[in-house]
């Protein structure tokens, strides 16, 4: 389907084939409506394979411009203003002089000027001339009749000489603009309004009606579905753009031939249309975020609702989805993306890929141009931000993701430029460090050390411990690992590994640390029953532990090892229990502190909690890890500002605590400091630190 | 404790208790809807757990609802809820991926977002 159709009619209302070439005035109009503005006029230049320079593809401007979130953009409430002046532009068109119309509305300055435009009085429609000018005046009194509020009578016209085509064209684009139109008036309003509309101009209204469903919801299925009708029988609605486009690419292996296939096949304004094509999806997608469909076992089904009611509701929803792709930074040439299209499809499931494929569009102008349009324009909402700097995230995660998938399988990331490299000493430099409390600085010293001798036990398990204290559990991991392998008996990494993989919510794993650390304990080691080691039941270990604890009650190990395996059973009770025994007798360990802490955070004490970091603090000021579960506990009080500044002060200390940037974010959007978002996204430590000073 | 635990048990049981206090009773007046939540350990829709986020009276409950049809249903494999829950990945990026289904109101679905969730403290 070619959005050349569009101007000489047919083919917009998804009827394949037809070649009427009168005029489609409902079509026109509603496509003049939804790509009403002339800065979408620019955007389609840069699109692939799109041709400028002819007239032609001003008309594709704006049909085209009802693209994702496009439709969304404008206040439609003054879209009336808009309609009545196109339709006046419209009226002076002939058949062939649609395109000099068409033109001249184009040329149009800023239709910003006809907002402010007066209501002119509603018309009566003219009931004579040619069937266009019937046609179009009608709709002018339609629209019209929303501004006034006068509900629209029907009226008998003379034979307008619509095709099956045209009157279905018409009821659908009728009753997706009514809705537009009338926005803020009832269900009902919406409904006469289009019923008198279409009784005018004998279109049945209910032609595609099924059972008790609203006839529109239907149509706009059997719309959608019809323009998938073309493609391979079978075919999920939701993938017949994407079927027809492997479709393409199996005909020409190569993937630059499809791209000039395709473009042969559709013409100088092929990447148009194809566009065009995703109004229907547009407006799939703007139903489904009204709540009127119904996403079920993956089929798309109405829902009954009050649509109207919500449509201002899903007004962001919709848009802001759209504002994905304007920050689509991520450059694929076409070729690229066939290929990536082409692989997908095989692998995977089809109804994710028509998403996937477009999260990878290639359409940077103008995305830059819809994104500027959407943060200047209508949306004034700072949903569409948040899902810009969303979508930015997701980039950046994607870039920084390597990095991430080497910790996460336990392979340790070191850091780039290291000063340390060459110390003479560095273990004893690092160690000094951590005692200070300089832990980003340790880091660096103890992963010189560990460059040097990477056998070093000691120096791969402090920075296993640094790591944890900077909130690194990712890291920790990955250096107490080698630590263990450094040294597998060593009691303090079995631990820390236990605490690293509880806080990971790695439950196994942490049983079997554990355990190992009851196992390779020189006293407890006797506990332990060969047999017992492969399956590992916590209720056993439990157990053992406790036996332990009989043994020797003034062995504050055992005890932390105790509250630990309780906090994976969540029984927060009997870790608090524990962790006070420990730290009666240990009362200066300031991690011991932060466990406690944690553990009341986590079953919600947070008022405790708070209490029990500020006494980790008071022992250990640089301590990132406390300052960081602080933040965590404001946060889960609904205390956000708050939240805000103990995540900024975990962060000057180690801005590499992913952990704490995403929740700082998280506290950000709930204090409503969405000004600061950007801040929070581009890292810019500098600036959050002066705005929110402990 | 038995191998089937799943990570997102810590976080419903966190929110359970959550949803008792003042934070919490925000929650229900500010969202007041129904959500099931389904985790999968490895894939989606095999051997999911139900869980159902009452944010309506403000209680956590495993198993599927029964008091109606919920307002919105969600799958996910365990990783992934806990990364959507803790923030680390956005709902919309989620649902973009495929990470996470939705079945019911979209409208209610959106308000599905990270910070329901209290997040869980280090030890």
């Amino acid at each position: 389907m070619s959005t050349r159709e569009l101007v000489t009619g047919g083919a917009a209302c998804a009827v394949s084939g037809s070649s009427s070439s009168s005029s489609n005035p409902l079509g026109a109009l509603a496509n003049a409506l939804i790509g009403s503005s002339s800065k979408t006029q620019e955007r389609l230049k840069e699109i692939p394979n799109a041709a400028a320079a002819t007239s032609h593809t001003q008309f594709y401007d704006d049909p085209v411009a009802a693209l994702p979130g496009s439709e969304l953009d404008h206040p439609f409430l003054q879209s009336n203003a808009q309609g009545s002046d196109f339709i006046r532009g419209f009226r002076t068109a002939h058949d062939n002089g649609l395109a000099d119309a068409w033109d001249e509305i184009q040329r149009q300055p800023h239709l910003d000027r006809v907002y402010n435009a007066a209501p002119a009085p509603p018309i009566q429609p003219t009931l004579d001339g040619p069937p266009q000018r019937v046609l179009s005046s009608f709709l002018h009194s339609f629209v019209d009749s929303s501004r006034s509020g006068i509900p629209l009578h029907p009226t008998p016209l003379p034979l307008l000489g619509l095709s099956q085509g045209d009157k279905q064209c018409i009821r659908d684009r009728s009753s997706i603009m009514a809705r537009h139109f009338f926005a803020d008036k009832s269900e009902e309003f919406i409904n006469s309004q289009v019923n008198a509309l279409l009784s005018s101009l004998e279109i049945d209204s209910d032609s595609h009606a099924k059972g008790p469903m609203p006839g529109r919801f239907r149509e706009l299925e059997d719309y959608w579905n019809e323009s998938q009708g073309i493609l391979k029988p079978g075919a999920h609605a939701a993938d017949g753009w994407v079927t027809e486009f492997s479709q393409h690419r199996a005909q020409h292996g190569d993937p630059d031939a499809w791209a000039h296939s395709f473009e042969q096949q559709h013409g100088a304004g092929g990447w148009a249309s194809e566009f065009e094509q995703n109004s229907k999806f547009l407006q799939f997608v703007s139903k489904m975020s009204r709540g009127e469909l119904i996403i079920d076992d993956n089929q798309v089904k109405p829902a009954s609702g009050s649509w109207a009611t919500e449509y201002q509701q899903q007004f962001n929803g919709g848009a802001s989805w759209a504002d994905e792709f304007v920050h689509d930074e991520v450059s694929h040439g076409p070729a690229q993306w066939v290929n990536e299209f082409a692989t997908e499809r095989e692998q995977e499931p089809v109804d994710d890929q028509w998403v996937n494929e477009f999260s990878k569009l290639h359409v940077d102008d103008w995305t830059e141009e819809f994104g500027r349009q959407v943060g200047e324009g209508a949306l004034g909402d700072s949903s569409s931000d948040n899902w810009a700097t969303a979508y930015d995230e997701f980039l950046n995660e994607q870039v920084a993701s390597k990095e991430r998938s080497d910790a996460s399988t336990g392979v340790y990331v070191f850091s780039d430029m290291n000063p340390y490299v060459g110390h003479p000493n560095p273990l004893k430099e690092g160690q000094e460090l951590f005692r200070k409390g300089l832990l980003s600085e340790a880091v660096l010293a103890l992963e010189a050390e560990v460059m040097k001798n990477p056998e070093n036990a000691e120096g791969w398990r402090l920075l296993g411990i640094t790591h944890a204290e900077n909130d690194d559990d990712q890291q920790a991991i990955a250096a107490m690992m080698r630590a263990q392998e450094a040294d597998p008996t060593n009691l303090e990494v079995l631990l820390a590994l236990g605490v690293s993989h509880t806080n990971e919510l790695e439950q196994a794993a942490a049983l079997k640390y554990l355990y190992g650390w009851l196992r390779h304990h020189p006293k407890y080691g006797t506990l332990v029953l060969p047999e017992l080691v492969d399956s590992l039941y916590y209720a056993d270990v439990a157990r053992l532990f406790n036996e332990a604890a009989q043994m020797s009650p003034e062995d504050a190990d055992v005890h932390v090892v105790l509250g630990v395996l309780y906090n994976l059973s969540r029984e927060y009770d009997k870790a608090i229990a524990s962790f006070k025994t420990a730290l009666k007798l240990q009362p200066n360990d300031y991690s011991l502190w932060n466990k406690l802490g944690a553990t009341q955070a986590n079953s919600v004490q947070s008022a405790d909690a708070i209490l029990a970091y500020q006494q980790a603090l008071d022992l250990k000021p640089n301590y990132v890890r406390a300052w960081a579960n602080m933040g965590i506990s404001y946060a889960n009080q609904g205390m956000y500002e708050d939240s805000i500044r103990y995540y900024v002060r975990a962060l000057a200390m180690n801005p590499k605590a992913d952990n704490a940037w995403q929740y700082l974010r998280i506290s950000l959007s709930c204090a409503s400091r969405n000004d600061m978002l950007e801040a929070c996204d581009s890292r810019n430590l500098e600036l959050l630190q002066k705005e929110f000073p402990l | 404790m038995a191998n089937t635990e799943l990570k997102s048990d810590n976080l419903f049981e966190m929110m359970k208790i959550h949803l008792a206090t003042d934070a919490g009773k925000e929650l229900t007046k500010k969202i007041g809807l129904v959500y099931q939540i389904n985790i999968a350990p490895k894939k989606i829709g095999f051997d999911e757990v139900s869980y159902v986020v009452d944010l309506k009276k403000g209680e956590v409950t495993k198993g599927k609802y029964e008091g109606g049809k919920p307002d919105a249903i969600f799958s996910f494999k365990d990783d992934d809820f806990i990364k959507v829950a803790t923030g680390k990945m956005h709902p919309q990026i989620a649902f973009m991926r495929g990470a996470m289904k939705i079945k019911g109101s979209l409208s209610a679905a959106q308000k599905f977002t990270p910070d329901i969730f209290p997040k869980p403290a280090k030890l």
